[in-house]
């Protein structure tokens, strides 16, 4: 319930939202009475955040080149140069 | 920003990722059906490529084709939406990334994962 309160979505949708999310290991939940807990699986989430960061690293290098390019564009001169 | 996205020789000074990575072959046919194919070359000599399609264009402001990377084997067709938008003294880039089913997507991220590593230790190796 809590889980659903910031969202426009069913209790139903956001369980399955749930669901999908413990299937692929990112999500731990326990029964606990009626309530179902649920945290992050830390194993889960490092395994995306090695992914992102090599893909933020490469990403933010080609965008370093990129501003390097459109900064010659822009200058006027960098016709000459490409 | 567009210019940067279309024509082949701004698009082999950026788009490299890792250091030491070169573009040698570019072609960008900027037209709806034109063909796209980005050949790397990643220090060691070995490399990847990718091929695609352009599906529309709109100068200066949107670019819609679909895409596929040889690793060497291909990864499922991505459809991607770019868009270039005046925000402030800038321009706003969106890109949406479409395939055509979880399954797909779940195969996607699973090429990227290997890939990535295969970055990891290319760039490993350079500091060995």
């Amino acid at each position: 319930m809590q889980l659903a309160a910031p969202f426009e979505m069913s209790q139903p949708a956001i369980s399955r939202h749930l669901k999908v999310l413990e299937g692929a290991g990112l999500i731990v939940r326990r029964a606990d009475g009626t309530k179902r807990p649920c945290r992050l699986a830390k194993a889960g989430i490092e395994v995306i955040d090695q992914w992102l960061a090599v893909l933020r690293e490469a990403l933010a290098k080609n965008y370093e080149k990129l501003d390097e390019v459109l900064a010659a564009l822009n200058s006027g001169n960098g016709e000459e140069t490409l | 920003m567009y210019r940067a996205h279309t024509e082949p020789k701004l698009i082999q000074k950026w788009l490299l990722g890792p250091a030491g990575t070169t573009m040698p072959v570019c072609i960008s046919e900027a037209r709806p059906g034109g063909k796209i194919r980005y050949e790397w070359t990643i220090g060691d000599g070995t490399g990847f490529y990718l091929t695609g399609e352009y599906l529309e264009l709109e100068p200066s402001s949107r670019i819609v084709h679909v895409e596929r990377m040889y690793l060497p084997d291909p990864t499922p067709d991505n459809h991607v939406e770019t868009r270039f938008d005046p925000d402030g003294a800038g321009t706003l880039m969106t890109m949406r990334m479409t395939l055509p089913d979880a399954e797909t997507r779940s195969r996607m991220l699973a090429t990227g994962m290997e890939h990535g590593m295969e970055a990891s230790y290319v760039r490993l190796d350079s500091m060995i």
